[in-house]
């Protein structure tokens, strides 16, 4: 049996990491809070079913437990087979009320897999079927095991056989459990392990990107083919090549040649660059005629810094600016391989003139670690006309546009060095304008007064570029980017042209003033107007986040019909999700409750208000610590491998170990201000050394990352099963009601961790999981407290 | 949908009036969203299109500033609802889409209501229609984000390009073109009333 509840939880831990994966390809990366809620509803949903149906389990625990395994092991496949067939896609929930229960369908079947796996790891423990201590070790070892198992699987395995990873370890668990407990091998498990083993040989799914995605628009159109595919831990990358394929955001209206064929290069789904053909030998035209050219007529011969690779297109612009040399940053390397590698032949390799020195590292390591000096620093992109530009990516962080960010950058720039900022223009202004503002309150707060002599703003007309250095711009430099404007018909819009403008065109005028503001305006006032467009932080490093609630009414009145364009989607689905997730919950956990509650019993105010506060507090800091190790350690699947398995294993510890504290005393006196004590301190020190970190190798970064989580995650394992035990000897029968509401905001704390990270930071957030585990302290000893016991 | 989508939200042109008046949006989104083809949303389409919402449409037929004996090129038809709004006011429009199941669907909606001066054909709008070229008017409605130089070449010297940016469901803005007398082109972003009124915030 141990070995079984071990591979049924290293199962589960890894289907979390693997759905992160799928459904990123399929929608975007930001499904993070909806997976977890998702495993959170399914494990608070088996322990409400076990002791809803405690009598009847109980005559039988074993074959309960044989069963759960046995159905464990195709859930997982199946599940996320029947959720391809759901006509679930976020973009439509605004229109479609027909959506609405779509996602919900969706939502509970991907929790299903959960379900049978915490019902697997749950009955031994409800029915004593093992040593207590054993069963939360190997659960605790396994969910450990399932995190590291799913990073090399990432490498080792096409996107779309991912699944395979939960569905061979579950497989491998029910081997445990074919034969009965006299040792003879059960014919009804053995078929159904028969039956489930063909599951495997179903060829995998494909990764069905949404229909409005980049990568499906572009698979639609006529004599598409795939011309490379690579993945791994940081993502899915295919490159596509189709004659209708012609993409070149913000060309200038002057160019009027041919742009070569062009390879698509996708990263989960989204647009991440062009490949054209044949482009290494003669770097291409059209390259020329972007906004973004300006640096390379301001620094002549460049050393250049880039960050994120855009299939070759940043480095051919590279070659036709005239640098002397380009390092590309590029955390992924499947990316990088599949460009260099993959398409080589296609793009014909890199211009023997420039070869890119390629680091696959993150943005904020290189310019943490890096010691050289760049002349162009390149920040390409920030704003897109095409899926990101309707706000999926405002839930996602950005750690290289936070102050802290733009201030490293600057760092790493020579004496002539520029840094470069590029984007699509939006109406109303808005990464423009937030970007400005980082740029001006880095180089204000580092002494470099005004900032408004060390920044050039031109655009084309709909895409604009940013030139900003230490050293105040030139006449010359002016000069210089005015004739680079006249050639290519874009027009400079900071510093302010010396003729007044005439009649200008309200988008126009706005652009100006905007940037204007930004770079010159009076300091302060940046809380006003309808947009969030403070300089963001690493403490909350939402840089396309710019909806404010408080706008949410005036955007009504003023924009009536047309007011969603302004509203970003990605926060929009966050709350979506948080509404429907809710209502499931209380579905499977609470409603089942009410329902039994007459045989069950319920808690009293003070239980109810005790596992409301863990079921929060819990996922919230676990949450927390997971935002910050993007920061820490360079990628959001690393960190959520790094966070769920670390405080699953450290938890599951300290769950096992409970027994020894669960006194009053112990849990009220020691217990709960250590985890105050130790999360507190954990968060701020890994906070404090993240700096230094950051320029340190993988390995340490881990280290440090898992030796900051430790000791508040083994506390936190404590007050859940310390309570039940004090339940189990005084209102046994209030145990379901506690688990149901323990689950419930399990499923809420989720969402609500990204949705406080957005609006009060990481430390505001993570401060308010302390809080709550304070004052579940307080109520501890209250707990039978106006509990009532059932019949 | 006239009164309270369009002329309360600035649209004034009457033959652009006129022709959203008369032509049948719900007969251009599927069998399944007709109850809702005339609210004030896109509305998905198939393969991962969307039919624009009303005001949209109506905004970027006024800026064409279309007339009776107006030749236009639509690229990207998706469903032929714009082909069909713009074919009511000009003489002739020729319509490319790509995707050739929705060039299909177009072809026969159009072709069930009679709209015998709307040319559609299957492929790559980048290259625009250049037999039946030069046009008076150009709608461009998938050109990852840029303006094709083929298409600036097929405009007339005086006419008028318009381009939608953003994402699925949602328009960011609307991109005007203009080729003067001399063949000088210059765009300009132009603003829904909204958005106008959003800016000055």
């Amino acid at each position: 049996m141990i070995p079984a509840v071990l591979l049924v939880s290293a199962a589960a831990l890894a289907d979390e990491i693997v759905l992160i994966r799928l459904l990123s390809v399929r929608f975007w990366p930001h499904f993070v809070p909806m997976i977890v809620s998702q495993a959170m509803l399914g494990f608070g949903a088996a322990g409400v079913a076990i002791q809803l149906s405690r009598r009847g389990l109980g005559t039988r625990p074993h074959r309960a437990f044989a069963w759960s395994v046995l159905l464990s092991a195709p859930a997982f496949d199946l599940a996320y087979r029947a959720s391809l067939r759901v006509p679930f896609d976020p973009f439509l929930l605004m229109w479609e009320p027909s959506a609405w229960p779509a996602f919900a369908l969706f939502f509970c079947l991907l929790s299903v897999p959960f379900f049978l796996a915490g019902f697997a790891v749950s009955v031994p423990l409800a029915f004593s079927l093992g040593q207590p201590g054993a069963v939360y070790g190997a659960s605790f070892a396994g969910s450990a095991a399932g995190a590291l198992l799913a990073l090399p699987a990432f490498s080792l395995l096409p996107t779309e056989s991912l699944l395979r990873v939960p569905s061979c370890l579950c497989l491998c668990a029910a081997v445990f459990v074919l034969r009965g407990r006299a040792g003879r091998l059960r014919v009804g498990r053995a078929a159904a392990f028969a039956a489930f083993l063909l599951v495997l040989a179903l060829p995998p799914p494909g990764p069905s990107p949404s229909p409005y995605k980049d990568l499906a628009a572009t698979q639609r159109l006529p004599g598409a083919r795939t011309l490379a595919v690579r993945s791994g831990p940081s993502g899915d990358y295919r490159a596509l090549l189709a004659p209708g394929i012609h993409i070149a955001p913000g060309l200038s209206l002057r160019f009027d040649g041919d742009m070569p064929p062009q390879a698509a290069v996708f990263a989960d789904g989204e647009s991440r660059g062009i490949v054209p053909e044949g482009g290494g030998k003669k770097p291409p035209a059209y390259l020329d005629y972007f906004p973004a050219a300006l640096a390379y007529r301001l620094v002549p011969g460049p050393a250049v810094l880039q960050f994120g690779l855009r299939g070759s297109e940043g480095v051919l612009a590279a070659a036709r600016g005239g640098a002397a040399s380009v390092t590309v940053v590029e955390p992924a390397p499947e990316y990088a391989a599949l460009v260099a590698d993959d398409l080589c032949a296609f793009a014909g390799g890199w211009p023997a003139s420039l070869r890119p020195e390629i680091l696959a590292e993150g943005a904020r390591n290189v310019l943490a670690r890096e010691t050289r000096r760049f002349d162009v620093i390149e920040i390409a992109g920030i704003s897109s006309p095409t899926f990101s530009s309707v706000g999926i990516h405002a839930t996602g962080e950005t750690f290289l546009l936070t102050r802290e960010g733009i201030g490293a950058a600057f760092q790493r720039l020579s004496e002539r060095g520029v840094l470069s900022i590029t984007g699509w223009i939006k109406v109303p202004p808005r990464e423009s304008v937030k970007v400005l503002r980082t740029i001006r309150a880095h180089l204000e707060g580092a002494g470099f007064s005004p900032a408004s002599s060390r920044v050039l703003v031109i655009r084309g007309w709909a895409s604009f570029a940013i030139a900003a250095r230490r050293r105040p711009f030139s006449r010359e430099d002016i000069a210089q980017a005015e004739r680079h404007c006249d050639t290519m018909g874009f027009e400079v819009v900071w510093p302010p042209p010396v003729a007044a403008p005439g009649r200008e065109e309200p988008e126009r005028k706005a652009f100006r003033e905007a940037a204007a503001a930004a770079v010159a305006g009076p300091a302060g006032g940046w809380e006003d107007g309808l947009f969030d467009l403070r300089p963001v932080t690493d403490d909350s490093p939402y840089f396309h986040r710019f909806l404010k609630f408080r706008s949410l009414p005036e955007f009504r009145r003023i924009l009536g019909s047309q007011w969603v364009p302004f509203v970003e989607w990605g926060v929009v689905f966050l709350l979506l999700s948080l509404a429907v997730s809710l209502l499931l919950a209380a579905a499977f956990l609470l409603l089942p409750l009410a329902f039994a509650s007459h045989r069950t019993g319920t808690g009293g105010i003070p239980s109810a208000l005790y596992f409301t506060a863990l079921g929060l507090a819990y996922i919230v800091i676990e949450l927390t610590f997971l935002k910050l190790g993007i920061l820490v350690l360079g990628d959001a699947i690393r960190a959520a491998a790094a966070a769920i398995g670390g405080f699953a294993f450290f938890s599951g510890l300290g769950s096992a170990l409970s027994g020894r504290w669960e006194s009053v005393r112990a849990m009220k006196g020691r217990i709960f201000p250590g985890i105050a004590l130790l999360a507190t301190a954990g968060f701020f020190l890994l906070t404090l050394a993240a700096p230094h970190l950051l320029a340190c190798g993988g390995s340490w970064r881990v280290g440090a990352f898992l030796a900051a989580l430790a000791p508040p995650a083994f506390l936190m394992g404590m007050p859940f099963p310390a309570a039940l035990s004090r339940l189990s000897r005084t209102v046994p029968s209030a145990i379901p009601f506690a688990i149901g509401v323990n689950g419930f905001f399990s499923v809420a704390g989720a969402t609500l961790a990204s949705v406080g990270a957005l609006w009060a930071g990481f430390r505001g957030t993570l401060l308010a999981g302390v809080a709550l585990y304070l004052l579940a302290g307080a109520l501890f000893g209250r707990l039978d407290s106006g509990a009532r016991a059932g019949r | 949908m006239v009164t309270d989508q369009l002329k309360e939200e600035g649209i004034s042109d009457t033959r652009v009036l006129g022709a959203m008046r008369q032509v049948p949006r719900h007969l251009f989104v599927p069998p399944g969203l007709r109850d809702l083809a005339y609210g004030p949303r896109p509305l998905p389409i198939g393969e991962g299109q969307t039919i624009s919402q009303p005001y949209i449409v109506g905004f970027m037929t006024e800026i064409l500033r279309l007339s009776p004996g107006d030749r236009v090129l639509e690229v990207g038809t998706g469903s032929g609802y714009q082909a069909a709004v713009a074919a009511t006011i000009a003489a002739e429009v020729y319509t490319i889409e790509i995707v050739e199941s929705l060039a299909a669907g177009a072809k026969r909606s159009l072709a069930a209501l009679g709209f015998r001066n709307v040319h559609v054909r299957q492929g790559d709008g980048y290259y625009g229609w250049e037999d039946k070229a030069p046009f008076d008017a150009i709608i461009v409605t998938c050109a990852g984000g840029h303006i094709p130089p083929p298409l600036l070449r097929q405009l007339k010297n005086g006419g008028r390009m318009i381009m939608p940016v953003g994402g699925p469901f949602m328009t960011q803005n609307l991109v005007s073109i203009e080729k003067d007398g001399n063949g000088v082109v210059s765009a300009r972003n132009v603003l829904p009333v909204a958005f106008v009124r959003l800016i000055g915030h």
